[in-house]
């Protein structure tokens, strides 16, 4: 079911799409690593939002929202503005191509990252079907 | 720009070359200005390896300044390979400490009367007897140059044995194994009788605006340290890529027929970094230091393989070991050969010997796929020109063509195909079809546009990677863009914005140019080099891909896929305005582009 985004609803209905979805838990069934997202202001959102994922063996173990993204310790950290994000969740900028040209940055173990970029891109895709309507 | 020392080898005289200024602002420097120098001397009768040849090693106007990723020099002439426009750049800090001395380029002609090695330090020339270094490898070349100049950072320039003795995919090596490595150049300075170039200087580069230039230096640098490709290319080394690659099914294995195999990601960069990888190792200026420091675990530090060396290496020839892979790329540096050429050759060598095309006696021992003992030992026979080396080292395309299996080579007008599968990223189709070089994968490097680089202010849009003749205008304005990045000789994998290099070259330059006008001097120097091939003899006949590319995969991610080059060729012609039917770019196109003289030759000649 498509959910609001941003807000904590949309976080725990992702959380409950990753765990339903046999493709995403197929491929990252080697992924160990948690991870953030920092969704950094830009068009309507005026404050830092910050998603927290628990993702484990092809499953999301848990969310949650952070107070503030110079806390975050998770090993992996996708950072980019509200408006790139919004683009990526509607279909209308490729996530790789977000990475590739400055749009999303990535943060953590980048040789693991390297091997399971499948795994973020079906991280994603599952975002994008979650996503109804956009702030 | 600083002059270009030209220097006759055979009567031992120099000259000091300005480039018109008009010449400077059209074509900026490196491989585009000594495209337009040398156009009046590459004529069809021109040897390659003869003294006549010319050799120009050009910088460019960012080469030596400490912005981004500026530490790289081009080498120019008629390829002996591939009889064509040649060029190929190299990084570390030689095209700097040239620049240092004052000039900007060497045009070398003519050709020694016996093995000789240049000593330049700042304006001062001396051509050295070579005897004692002749024959020597090219990392001890460089080591015992530097010891009888005395000059502990003197840069050195040199071939090794395989350029000496006339291996078509001989290169030039420098600051230990940064590497001039394609369309065999190295064989080109080893018929000068010239063994090495040293070089040291204490100049300044000039810059039209230099305190313009070290503030947007200082902002591009900061944007490279936090570019996701910049990262990992410093975390993994190039062949960080391979894991992605391998999943998208443009990694190539077993000489081209085979998409998958088990254990390849033993040979990726996230493997080396997780297990050999003891340092890293940059060039002038940069922040990225792409460059790997090994171990195999007896204390001697080597270089690390580079993604091409990785694959070629490695599941080109079904091997896994990574360890063979530092082996083989190091007896390559050191006999002074191409790893992209030398593997590909040398892959043909095991594809025909399991087709039994290529039989034991010919080769004098088996050949057997992921045996990497054989491999090093047919290097070694290759650059002494020994028994079947001596037809591998004419490359490819001969050597197949020796065993009546030339349609076996996967070649494109005799430079060897580099491990980026079109079947994969159907873009490389149109890239390695058309390039002034052959089968090159830098003067586009197109499969990063098709894995998402597709940079908005370039023009570019981001298009299936196994689609077709939609994309056809998007690697012409890709080609056009790298055509900047050569003529700059900057490093490709300095991923910064258009918008930011434009600003840097006028800083440094105090041209005023847009985006616009620097992307048309990228077109003007890709139909000048595309011209230059029409009038040594190349047609449209010769945009082509070897056969094997054109076969799809039963298996992986690409499988049942072939990039549908016809259409593609079609709307790439479309797009450049070239001539369908003789594969020159048009006349309207290069009087357009200021290149009436050039249109001149090639519609008035017939």
């Amino acid at each position: 079911m498509a959910v609001r985004f941003p807000g904590p609803a949309w976080l725990e209905s992702l959380q409950e799409k990753l765990n339903a979805d046999e493709k995403y838990s197929q491929t990252a069934r080697n992924w160990e690593g948690d991870m953030a997202v920092v969704i950094e202001p830009s068009g309507p959102l005026v404050e830092t939002l910050v998603y927290y994922f628990d993702l484990w063996h092809g499953r999301c173990r848990s969310v949650a929202v952070l107070d503030d993204s110079s806390t975050v310790k998770a090993a992996f950290v996708l950072k980019a503005p509200y408006d790139h994000l919004v683009k990526i969740l509607k279909g209308e900028l490729d996530p790789m191509t977000a990475m590739m040209t400055r749009k999303l940055q990535v943060q953590g173990n980048l040789g693991v990252m390297m091997r399971n970029v499948p795994t973020v891109l079906e991280f994603v895709r599952c975002a994008k079907e979650n996503t109804g309507e956009i702030l | 720009m600083q002059p270009i020392l030209k220097i006759d080898l055979t009567r031992g005289e120099t000259a000091e070359i300005s480039a018109p200024p008009e010449w400077e602002r059209h074509y900026l420097g490196g491989a585009s200005l000594a495209a337009r120098l040398l156009y009046p001397e590459l004529v069809p009768d021109l040897v390659p390896l003869s003294e006549a040849a010319p050799l120009m090693i050009l910088t460019g106007p960012l080469t030596g300044t400490a912005g981004p990723t500026v530490g790289r020099f081009v080498v120019c002439g008629r390829s002996p390979a591939t009889g064509l426009w040649a060029e190929s750049n190299c990084g570390g800090f030689w095209g700097p400490e040239l620049r240092f001395c004052g000039y900007d380029g060497l045009w070398l002609t003519g050709r020694a009367d016996r093995p000789v090695y240049l000593w330049l330090a700042d304006g001062r020339l001396e051509v050295r007897q070579a005897q004692a270094v002749w024959g020597q490898d090219t990392y001890a070349a460089q080591e015992t140059i530097r010891t009888e100049i005395g000059v502990p950072n003197a840069r050195v320039l040199t071939i090794g044995p395989a350029g000496e003795n006339g291996v078509l995919f001989a290169g030039l090596f420098c600051d230990h194994g940064r590497t001039a490595g394609r369309t065999g150049l190295g064989a080109v300075m080893g018929a000068k009788n010239l063994k090495a170039i040293a070089v040291k200087g204490t100049g300044k580069i000039p810059l039209a605006s230099p305190e313009a230039f070290a503030s947007l230096r200082g902002t591009a640098n900061r944007m490279l340290k936090a570019d996701n490709i910049a990262q990992v290319t410093h975390a993994l080394g190039t062949a960080g890529v391979a894991d992605y690659a391998d999943y998208l099914g443009s990694m190539p294995k077993k000489y081209y027929h085979q998409a998958t195999m088990d254990g390849v990601d033993k040979i990726s960069g996230a493997t080396m970094t997780e297990t050999i990888l003891k340092g890293f190792s940059t060039c002038h200026g940069c922040v990225i230091a792409c460059g790997r420091v090994v171990d195999l675990g007896d204390g001697i530090r080597r270089k690390g393989p580079e993604y091409e060396t990785a694959v070629g290496f490695g599941p080109n020839l079904l091997n896994d070991d990574l360890a063979e892979i530092v082996r083989l790329n190091e007896i390559c540096d050191r006999y002074g050969m191409d790893t992209i050429s030398a593997s590909n050759t040398i892959g043909l060598a095991y594809h025909l010997y399991e087709k039994g095309l290529l039989s034991e006696a010919e080769v004098g021992f088996p050949l057997a796929w992921g045996d990497t003992q054989a491999a090093g030992r047919l290097l070694d026979l290759i650059a002494r020109r020994e028994a079947i080396g001596a037809f591998m080292a004419d490359g490819a395309r001969r050597f197949g063509a020796h065993f009546g299996a030339e349609q076996e080579a996967v070649q494109v007008n005799g430079l060897e195909v580099a491990y980026h599968d079109p079947r994969g990223v159907s873009g490389m189709a149109l890239v390695y079809a058309t390039s002034p070089r052959g089968a090159c994968h830098n003067r586009s490097d197109y499969f990063f546009v098709d894995w998402g680089q597709a940079e908005t202010s370039l023009g570019l849009e981001f298009l299936d990677r196994l689609g077709g003749a939609e994309k056809a205008a998007n690697v012409a304005r890709h080609q056009d863009w790298r055509t900047v990045c050569d003529s700059l000789v900057l490093c490709l994998f300095g991923n910064l914005p258009v918008e930011m290099v434009v600003d840097l070259v006028n800083a440094a330059c105090g041209f005023g140019l847009s985006v616009t006008g620097l992307l048309q001097s990228g077109e003007r120097a890709w139909n000048l080099k595309r011209a230059i091939n029409n009038r040594l003899g190349l047609t449209q006949v010769n945009d082509r891909l070897p056969k094997t590319l054109l076969e799809p995969y039963a298996d992986g991610p690409a499988a049942g896929y072939v990039p549908p080059l016809e259409a593609m060729l079609a709307a790439y012609y479309e797009a450049r305005g070239w001539d369908r039917r003789t594969g020159r770019p048009g006349r309207e196109k290069l009087q357009a582009l200021g290149l009436a003289d050039v249109a001149g030759d090639l519609w008035e000649s017939g």
